[in-house]
């Protein structure tokens, strides 16, 4: 499977769902649902003000090669980004790196199947987030990225 | 174009050898080598144009009413498919800029122009509910559900597209969008030039791939005038936009890559070929 970026019609949907009951959906090995993972982690900053983007990454990847995505960001705004897989016992990350290769991050987690980072970008322009299925019980492992802005 | 970015476009990108995976990030990766194992995710989400109107609320309260491009009446669609994407596009743009210009009667007529232009290029179906939305919206004034409606909109047509094997249609909505959100945004830096807002105008990696996605339209499409003159308009503004970051962007710069986008989007517009 191609890392691609996909739009769900029934994103926010899901985002409200997430929002307003607990639990993750069911695990059937897609990058849908890797994403209600990548949503689930997206519930505080959304409360805090945060718009998340209806559009997203996804693919899958094998452990300990992670994957680089170009993406422009812009200095004024807060970003936050979210990745998500279904693959319990699974445990992956996302880092942020400027256009010159450094990390550039402000605030970052981890907890199993869902990752995130955040940056208030010091310059506009091409930022590299990195994601990564740093272990898992799979060969390959499927994971999705969103993001938000405020 | 940056060789760094070019280098990581076309493909690759490494970590540094003192990655530890497990125990903490890298501080630094090589974006200059080129395993094959670690190709770089090729698409790029071209950013909403939401996104740069939040920034500039920042910094500040433009004239956006001096900046908005007023129709003359419901947009009627020209030329072929790929040129009515495009000015999907440009009206979806307009539309961000009748919002901040709190102009409600443009922002009823750009929600109309959205249905009529989706009718000819087959997605007014997905693309409907928005437009009713907007036009909705605009009457009672709610500004932030329009701007939100259009955000929708512009992903809404582009999925609609992608449903259709139209992904390239799709891609050219969005250009759409970005030549006419670069123009008005070139315009507001230029009336109030400050640093930070010429810094919004490099775009590098957009930039990069709107000249991907063009050069991979089918051959028919891609000698089209109106093409042809969107990829030399791009190559011609990517100078303007600094080499490594943003800062060096001049008033000068900002004026020409607003006088380049502000030619394309007429192109764009234009009844004739």
């Amino acid at each position: 499977m191609n890392p691609v970026f996909f739009v769900k019609r029934t994103f926010f949907a899901t985002l409200a769902a997430l929002i307003f009951l607990s639990g993750p959906g069911t695990a059937r090995g897609t990058i849908d649902d890797a994403l209600s993972f990548a949503l689930e982690a997206a519930q505080g900053a959304v409360k805090e003000g945060f718009t998340v983007r209806e559009e997203y990454w996804g693919g899958d990847l094998p452990s300990g090669q992670p994957k680089p995505i170009a993406h422009q960001l812009f200095k004024g705004n807060e970003y936050w980004f979210w990745m998500g897989t279904d693959c319990k016992g699974a445990k992956i990350s996302v880092h942020i790196y400027d256009s010159a290769g450094k990390l550039a991050e402000d605030e970052v987690w981890q907890k199993g199947q869902k990752a995130a980072a955040k940056i208030k970008p010091k310059r506009t322009g091409t930022y590299y987030l990195l994601v990564e299925i740093e272990k898992s019980p799979d060969e390959r492992t499927v994971w999705s990225l969103a993001y938000g802005f405020r | 174009m940056n060789e760094r970015i070019l280098c990581a476009l076309a493909g690759v990108i490494t970590l540094s050898a003192t990655h530890v995976s497990e125990a903490a990030p890298a501080k630094t990766i090589a974006v200059n080598q080129f395993p094959k194992e670690a190709q770089l995710v090729e698409r790029v989400l071209v950013p909403v144009p939401s996104e740069v109107f939040a920034v500039l609320d920042k910094l500040g309260k433009p004239n956006w009413p001096d900046v908005l491009r007023a129709q003359k009446g419901l947009a009627t669609p020209v030329g072929g498919k790929e040129q009515i994407s495009l000015m999907l596009g440009v009206v979806i743009a307009e539309g961000f800029i009748a919002v901040e210009a709190e102009n409600g009667e443009e922002v009823k007529n750009i929600g109309n122009s959205v249905r009529s232009l989706s009718k000819a290029i087959g997605v007014e179906k997905a693309v409907s509910r928005r437009a009713n939305s907007i036009v909705e919206y605009a009457e009672k004034r709610r500004w932030a559900e329009v701007r939100k409606e259009l955000d929708l909109a512009l992903t809404d047509v582009r999925q609609a597209m992608m449903e259709l094997n139209s992904e390239s249609l799709a891609q050219l909505v969005s250009l759409g969008g970005w030549l006419r959100g670069t123009e008005a945004l070139a315009t507001v830096v230029n009336k109030g030039f400050s640093r930070d807002g010429a810094e919004l105008l490099h775009q590098p990696v957009l930039i990069e791939h709107f000249h991907v996605q063009l050069q991979s339209l089918p051959e028919k499409a891609r000698k089209e005038a109106l093409i042809s003159k969107i990829l030399n308009g791009l190559k011609a503004i990517r100078p303007f936009m600094g080499a490594e970051d943003g800062s060096g962007i001049s008033e000068k710069d900002a004026r020409e890559i607003g006088k380049i986008c502000a030619e394309l989007v007429a192109a764009v517009n234009s009844k004739n070929k």
